[in-house]
């Protein structure tokens, strides 16, 4: 009898611990089944569908659809659609060039000039950051107004100064310039803060021993700072290229895509041909396109972040 | 010894005189240029209490003659604002606590919890950071329209139901946490949910508190899906704003004092938790700095 027991055992605990394991599994797995399925309805399956859509011919229009092909790959890449694809990709590239110049350049000037621990200075600090909770939808309003052309209050400024009035908004040439202010103003202060928590992490030894070597501070800046601060750069690079890219609120707010398109950001391309022309097979085949970029940017910085530029061991 | 002290001490004058310079140069242009950055909050804020007289003037007034504060309640006698506050709170409401729900409950299995293909799995909920709704709104418009979704509140909050950057930061989290607090907490009886919400959510609250105020700054100026979704009904404030614009198109130099309230009063909510949770608000930013 005992000799039984003894020979059960082993199994009957294994089976059990198996039992409960799966139990606990099961129970572990429900945590997350609700994140996946939502995930699977409203991300994944709409990335399939929109691949789906672009070979067909659908438009809100008509009820039914049928299968075309490459018809609006064609349309896109070697029919009338290319140009104004060609159009949108400058626009974007522009776009995404002077938000991250405005963000990493302009953050780190301000996070240089802000370099102080004083009261005043956090004030200041503090103030420059501000932009970046006023929400884009309110922000473009007030710029809206700011750039207005007769009533706006920096063609004023721009008056006195003996200038004459710009169409900020209605002119091919500034328009896109007059959205870069607009996202720039509330990008600058946040590029700083960044900037400026990464600089305080930097050993002060370093500086001390480089100023006993005799650098002065212009190389110290260029030979200490500057490489210590490259992760945060590359991150600073990172998020605002992939949001830059995907910019639209600010355009459909301050420029409605125009004059003459030269504002159409991609983004806007795409809402375009869907919510105003109905054509979901044109916008379908865009935003597949404009997917496809935004895989191989992230591909490309991933594998730049893998070989971190960080100097520090 | 002091003969070299006195030495030291003529070449430094020179030294501090020339820092002091530099410090006050420092001081001047560090604040001509935080005037220009919050002249926009100003110029919001000061034409939205002027009448409209006053703001067509050829000549702006930098303080306004006169404090209209009605321009407040016009805003929401005439476009509807007070509805478009109460679609912002419930579309944003719906989606925090769906959210955040997901998240802890996600950011739990991801790391406490252990079960076959984990890793696999959690590698597609990262995925779906890469897959933005400019991309995929085509295909969950169509959807929402056979569903009747359009225009309902549903319809605003589905897509935004789960967020996988919060999953992932609170996992991060959740796997600092010490194991023998969940352990003893196990071998209390404790189960899942009481080790979730008794144990890992008070012991990571400043993280919480951080990503859950992402979340809701995300979901109150969102515009792109709200505009799609919902342009006339429920219509949220930052698409009411936008469209405050085009209601009063011919004439926008006109209504500019209150389309300004407008816009001060779609930001007051974000201003004012900015205020109370500074400190949190500002760690989030430097938090994902470090990643």
């Amino acid at each position: 009898m005992d000799a039984d027991v003894i020979k059960q055992k082993p199994n009957k605990i294994k089976k059990r611990t198996y039992f409960t394991y799966a139990i606990s599994s099961a129970k572990d797995f429900t945590c997350v089944l609700p994140a996946l399925v939502l995930l699977a309805i409203f991300t994944y399956y709409p990335i399939v569908e929109v691949i789906r859509i672009s070979f067909t011919d659908w438009n809100l229009i008509n009820d039914s659809y049928k299968y075309v092909g490459f018809k609006n790959w064609e349309w896109l890449f070697a029919g009338s659609g290319t140009k104004y694809l060609l159009n949108s990709l400058k626009i974007t590239a522009l776009y995404s060039l002077g938000e991250i110049a405005i963000t990493l350049g302009g953050g780190l000037l301000f996070a240089l000039l802000f370099n102080q621990i004083t009261k005043t200075f956090s004030v200041l600090r503090a103030v420059v950051f501000m932009p970046r909770y006023v929400a884009m939808s309110s922000a473009a309003v007030v710029f809206l107004w700011i750039l207005n052309t007769d009533n706006g209050i920096l063609n004023y400024f721009l008056g006195t100064l003996g200038l004459g009035k710009v169409d900020w908004l209605g002119n091919k040439s500034t328009a896109l310039i007059s959205v870069l202010i607009l996202t720039g103003w509330r990008a600058i202060g946040y590029g700083m803060m960044i900037y400026l928590s990464a600089m305080l992490s930097i050993p002060k030894d370093y500086y001390e021993a480089a100023a006993l070597d005799g650098a002065n501070s212009f190389k110290r800046f260029w030979k200490i700072t500057i490489p210590m601060l490259s992760p945060t750069t590359l991150f600073l690079l990172v998020t605002t290229f992939i949001s830059s890219m995907k910019v639209f609120q600010s355009v459909d707010i301050l420029t409605d895509g125009g004059p003459y398109r030269s504002t159409e950001v991609i983004v806007f391309m795409i809402y375009k041909y869907a919510m105003q022309d109905f054509r979901m097979d044109r916008a379908s085949v865009v935003a597949v396109f404009f997917f496809i970029i935004l895989l191989i940017v992230t591909a490309l910085t991933m594998k730049v972040s893998k070989k971190s530029v960080n100097y520090d061991s | 010894m002091s003969t070299m002290n006195n030495l030291d001490y003529r070449s430094n004058n020179a030294a501090i005189a020339k820092k002091k310079i530099a410090k006050v140069l420092q001081y001047v242009v560090a604040i001509i240029i935080t005037i220009i950055v919050a002249f926009p909050i100003y110029w919001m804020l000061i034409s939205s209490v002027k009448s409209q007289d006053e703001i067509l003037l050829s000549i702006p007034t930098l303080w306004p003659r006169e404090w209209h504060f009605e321009n407040y309640v016009n805003v929401f006698a005439k476009a509807n604002f007070g509805k478009y506050y109460i679609n912002t709170i419930i579309m944003t409401a719906g989606i925090l606590i769906s959210e955040i729900l997901t998240g802890i409950l996600g950011a739990y299995g991801f790391s406490i919890g252990k079960f076959k293909g984990q890793n696999v799995l959690f590698l597609i909920v990262l995925g779906a950071l890469m897959i933005p709704i400019q991309v995929t709104f085509i295909p969950i418009y169509i959807m929402f329209a056979k569903w009747g979704l359009t225009n309902t509140f549903l319809g605003l909050i589905l897509p935004n139901t789960v967020s996988p950057y919060y999953i992932f930061m609170l996992r991060q989290t959740f796997l600092s946490v010490d194991n023998s607090y969940i352990e003893a907490a196990r071998v209390d009886g404790m189960g899942r949910l009481g080790v979730i919400f008794k144990i890992l959510v008070p012991m990571c609250k400043s993280t919480i508190v951080t990503i859950t105020l992402v979340t809701f700054t995300t979901g109150w100026n969102s515009y792109f899906w709200p505009k799609i979704i919902a342009k006339d009904q429920p219509r949220v404030l930052t698409v009411g704003l936008a469209h405050l614009k085009n209601t009063f198109a011919g004439q926008a130099t006109m209504n500019n004092h209150e389309i300004m309230a407008g816009a001060v009063m779609a930001v007051l909510p974000v201003i004012i938790l900015f205020f109370i949770f500074q400190k949190y608000m500002l760690t989030g930013y430097s938090k994902a700095a470090m990643k």
